[in-house]
């Protein structure tokens, strides 16, 4: 549905992206991560046509953006970064002009417009001027707007930006409501938002992609094993002599002991087979009685900084575009 | 067509939305006003003088039509100078700044629609502007019997004058995204293009002849006097036609900077 390839742009003589190819099934909800100034928003403008990129080709709906951009852009519903609202208008008057823009007219045009404000919840404040609204309001407008129309492709630059933690829940569940007859892009530096709603994730930095895949490829990929963490109360040595001994653990870290007896290890075990119930024997056959027992997933966080690098956060923000 | 009308529909309503509309409108029709009551005054207080002279006046044509509305469509020119920059200035800078401009950019719409719906939104604005000023030769006819031959003529230099301002400021308001630059870009470049005439007095015969011909003021005296001249309706023309162009040029120009 969406298909990049070898995207470059250039803002001047400051790279903006460089070389960027990915694409995205029909359906499908792609994350779309990096942290500031990466380049998220300039591959998304590229897609939606609303400037040129330098070289490489972008197709929407098996249009390419630059050669048929009119055709492309029927495809595409798409929220910018800056909320793009007139806030001289009413609620109902923006969406009418929206409609009206995207080619809809007479009843099919009022339906569409009462099923976007029903669902973005802007029931209450359809007759209100958007320049009197809240911010949560004004981002739901945002995205009622690109909503409009019903287009197969969404592109979202941070839809939850500037919501409070209901109102991010209430747009994640309108986003996945999507699923399946859309295809979405989302660009967040929110990260538990991509484990919620995204199937698939691009990772990008300094208008590179560093990583594309599912989040479970990507945390394997990184972990390289199994992260168990076990909790027991028992003598300390025996315990870890009990765990080490259990087949395919590769380690055994003690993590701190806690006033009552109860000592907290990790454990790392080859990936593949659960080890699980040899380490609850082992525990037992240790004279411990066993208090915890849980396989940890490595948080996205984790993996971000892991590819991103620790190091950036300290460097100089680049073009924010 | 239809995107063109629904754009421009947006752009000259968001004008009443917002009290630009209005107060533009009350300075004009003040203003005007003012001008309009003075030149009646000085006709009056004239042709009382010559009754008593009347050798003196066969000197003089003081047709009522020429004599009072002539000094009004010369003013509205410069009037014009200040007002058109006001209008003109948010079109393209309001939006960059908003960041709507990146909602109409990605509309399945061609750049030429989005520029001739706000150049006619801008359009429509002054000709209503224009449609108030059409009391005065209306309080005028009830006094003497009115030339509307030079009226019309008049009407239609002052009409092309204004739609050359309009797209020069559509221009300038395309180069930026403050508002107030782009305001005072467009007065710079009209004010210039106004007083090259002054200029040309003291230019050499050849440069003088070519800076008359491309001072905008110029333009608007034959239509004044009653006479539709093709040179300045072409003239008038090809400056919306050119400003147009580079207004396109420039928003080519804004997207591929992004």
């Amino acid at each position: 549905m969406i298909q990049v390839e070898a995207l470059t742009k250039y803002y001047g003589n400051i790279q903006g992206i460089q070389n960027i190819s990915f694409q995205v099934n029909k359906g499908e909800i792609l994350g779309f991560l990096g942290p500031n100034g990466a380049g998220k928003s300039t591959t998304m403008r590229i897609l939606t046509g609303y400037m040129p990129p330098t070289s490489g080709k972008a197709f929407v709906g098996g249009f390419d953006v630059s050669e048929k951009p009119l055709e492309a852009q029927k495809c595409i519903g798409y929220l910018p970064e800056n909320n793009p609202l007139y806030p001289e208008m009413t609620v109902k008057a923006y969406l009418d002009f929206v409609a009206s823009m995207k080619g809809m007219r007479g009843v099919n045009k009022n339906l569409d417009i009462d099923r976007v404000v029903g669902g973005c919840g802007l029931g209450s404040v359809v007759s209100r001027i958007i320049g009197h609204l809240s911010k949560g309001f004004r981002q739901r407008v945002g995205l009622a707007q690109a909503l409009i129309n019903d287009p197969p492709v969404l592109i979202l630059d941070e839809p939850t930006s500037g919501l409070d933690p209901a109102q991010i829940i209430e747009i994640r569940e309108l986003i996945r409501s999507l699923k399946g007859n859309h295809t979405i892009i989302l660009s967040t530096h929110i990260l538990p938002e991509v484990n919620a709603i995204c199937d698939r994730v691009v990772i990008i930095h300094q208008g590179r992609v560093k990583e594309e895949g599912s989040i479970d490829d990507l945390t394997a990929q990184i972990q390289g094993g199994e992260v168990i963490r076990v909790s027991a109360i028992g003598a300390l040595d025996l315990l870890e002599k009990s765990l080490a001994g259990v087949p395919r653990v590769r380690s055994v870290k003690v993590q701190d002991t806690s006033a009552n007896g109860e000592v907290r290890f990790e454990v790392l075990s080859d990936e593949g087979e659960d080890v699980r119930p040899d380490l609850a024997l082992a525990v037992t056959s240790a004279g411990g009685r066993l208090t915890e027992l849980v396989q940890e997933r490595i948080p996205l966080e984790k993996i971000f900084v892991d590819i991103v690098g620790a190091d950036h956060w300290s460097e100089k923000e680049g073009v924010d575009a | 067509m239809r995107n063109i009308w629904l754009i421009s529909k947006r752009e000259l309503a968001s004008f009443f939305f917002s009290p630009i509309a209005y107060v533009i409108l009350a300075a004009w029709s003040v203003i005007l006003g003012f001008f309009y009551s003075g030149s009646f005054v000085n006709y009056s207080l004239i042709s009382m003088q010559l009754m008593r002279n009347p050798r003196a006046a066969a000197q003089y044509n003081l047709t009522p039509t020429s004599a009072i509305l002539g000094p009004v469509f010369s003013s509205i020119s410069v009037v014009l100078l200040f007002i058109i920059p006001l209008l003109t200035m948010r079109l393209f800078s309001e939006e960059k700044k908003q960041g709507t401009m990146e909602l109409l950019l990605t509309f399945p719409l061609r750049d030429g629609e989005i520029l001739i719906g706000k150049y006619l939104a801008a359009l429509m604005m002054y000709l209503i502007m224009i449609a108030g000023t059409f009391v005065y030769p209306l309080i005028l006819s009830v006094f003497v019997s009115v030339e509307w031959g030079v009226v019309g003529a008049g009407y239609l230099g002052i009409f092309l004058m204004g739609s050359a301002f309009l797209s020069v400021g559509l221009f300038c308001s395309s180069l930026t995204s403050n508002q107030i630059v782009a305001a005072v870009i467009a007065f710079m470049v009209l004010l210039g293009s106004f007083i090259l005439d002054f200029v040309a007095v003291s230019a050499s015969p050849a440069i003088a002849t070519l800076l008359r011909h491309i001072s905008i003021g110029i333009h608007l005296r034959s239509f004044i006097q009653g006479i539709i001249d093709t040179r300045d309706v072409i003239f008038l023309v090809n400056v919306n036609i050119l400003c147009l162009f580079l207004a396109m040029r420039s928003l080519e120009y804004y997207r591929w900077r992004g």
